[in-house]
């Protein structure tokens, strides 16, 4: 049942008229007083402007990302753990009950560091493999999250290397580039468009990468290398690199993942229909 | 109990609407660490009581007026604590808070201009000139009289038309 808006201000009345909540004849009634009353048009148009300045205001907000912690707990967890996970959102004891975990982590990771610092000088020798094995610590997962942020603010006209117009032969180069056969997902079905691809260089290896845009402009990758296969075939894992997400998986002999947005929460169903179409 | 496969949907639900539900936390709360942390409650709750959501209607109603009840006794602790306090706008008739320009911490511009705006109009316009929600629907998530949201709307609306104004000279 609609409210009555007779005897309200005349703005409150005119948005009531913007939302649909006035009934037939009050409708009617508006649309007369629009029509003759120059004064009530001006409300009217001040009224829509700021409905369209607060739509863009509020969909810029829509984009922050979602800590993805957030989003691991509530899909993958039996149960949140009140005991280990809760935040209260006190304020005034936020501070202490946020800092004292993390100041007690980093007090451990000095006390390693310096413990392992001491260790590796004390040792006065294999200098040259300490510095090899903390170099290898670093994946190619980690060069493709560099690319991605690179790549996925470049305007359309740099955000690939080879257009999508360029169709089949994408498929011909990049399989024989990285060595992995594949076929190029259409992911229409999920709001994606193909834009493109690229050839990498990640960890050493030839990695390609198919660039995917959705409407927003928010760019998603698919990015796989070969490599042996492995124990954990089809098992997919879940990264975070600030604010952009990963999810990996092997198959046969090549390693995929793919990158968007952490603030994507459908990124596991989309990487799911990826690895069952490429 | 539901059987596992239905909490697992329902927990797929939950996370499809968190990039809507952190916005509307954030018209709340208007700061981005209290949104989070809020989220982060709301989710933890809704998992332990996803039971009691019927199935019927919006997902996220049910879980915007969770959100909503945990602010409201969040906003009473902390009064309760200061002793003085804020008072709510989303309890009250009568809006009479502005956030200050430190609550309204956020990076983008056009954010922080709506995040300043008083409290509870961002809420009021988020749910139906953003969502679609119907005044009732927005009444009865808020737990505001149905004239309140009518009124907040319009003001809302007011406000950010001023802020258009605001912007053009700030740009000039």
């Amino acid at each position: 049942m609609l409210q009555s808006t007779r005897g309200l201000p005349l703005d409150v009345r005119l948005s009531a008229y913007i939302d649909g909540e006035v009934n037939e004849t009050e409708r009617k009634e508006l649309e007369q007083l629009i029509a003759r009353d120059d004064e009530a048009r001006r409300v009217l148009e001040t009224l829509q402007a700021g409905s369209s300045f607060g739509n863009k205001a509020f969909e810029e907000l829509l984009h922050d990302p979602v800590p993805l912690s957030l989003v691991r707990r509530i899909k993958q967890g039996p149960g949140v753990s009140a005991k280990t996970e809760h935040l209260a959102i006190s304020a005034p004891r936020k501070t202490k009950q946020r800092l004292w975990p993390r100041a007690l982590a980093a007090s451990l990771v000095l006390l390693l560091v310096g413990g392992s610092t001491g260790f590796i000088i004390g040792k006065t020798s294999d200098d040259e493999t300490q510095s090899v094995k903390i170099a290898a610590a670093r994946t190619w997962l980690d060069d493709i999250a560099d690319y991605h942020r690179l790549y996925a603010r470049q305007t359309a006209e740099h955000l690939v290397e080879v257009p999508a117009s360029a169709g089949g032969k994408i498929e011909g180069w990049l399989a024989s580039n990285v060595g992995v056969n594949f076929s190029l997902p259409d992911l229409s079905d999920k709001g994606l468009t193909f834009e493109g691809a690229r050839l990498l260089v990640a960890a050493g290896k030839p990695v390609a990468q198919l660039m995917y845009k959705d409407q927003d402009g928010d760019v998603f990758a698919i990015c796989f290398l070969k490599s042996p296969p492995g124990d954990t075939d089809g098992k997919m894992t879940e990264s975070m690199r600030d604010d952009i997400a990963m999810i990996s998986w092997q198959k046969n002999d090549a390693s995929y993942v793919v990158v968007g947005p952490s603030s994507d929460a459908n990124l596991h169903q989309l990487a799911t229909a990826i690895s069952a179409a490429i | 109990m539901r059987p596992a496969v239905e909490s697992n949907e329902f927990r797929r639900d939950l996370v499809s609407v968190l990039p809507k539900l952190r916005r509307f936390a954030m018209t709340l709360t208007r700061n981005a660490a209290d949104a989070d942390d809020l989220v982060q409650e709301v989710c933890e709750r809704a998992i332990t009581r996803y039971h009691l959501w019927n199935g019927e209607g919006r997902l996220e109603s049910w879980i915007y007026a969770m959100t909503r009840n945990l602010w409201i006794d969040e906003i009473r602790k902390r009064r309760v604590r200061t002793g003085s306090g804020t008072v709510d706008a989303a309890e009250q008739d009568e809006l009479s808070i502005e956030a200050s320009g430190e609550k309204a911490v956020y990076a983008n511009q056009l954010q922080k201009m709506i995040l300043s705006m008083p409290e509870g109009l961002a809420s009021v316009f988020l749910l139906v000139n953003i969502e679609g929600h119907s005044y009732r629907e927005a009444a009865d998530i808020l737990k505001i009289p149905i004239g309140t949201v009518m009124s907040r709307i319009s003001t809302a609306r007011l406000r950010l038309a001023s802020m258009i104004t605001e912007t053009t000279e700030r740009r000039a």
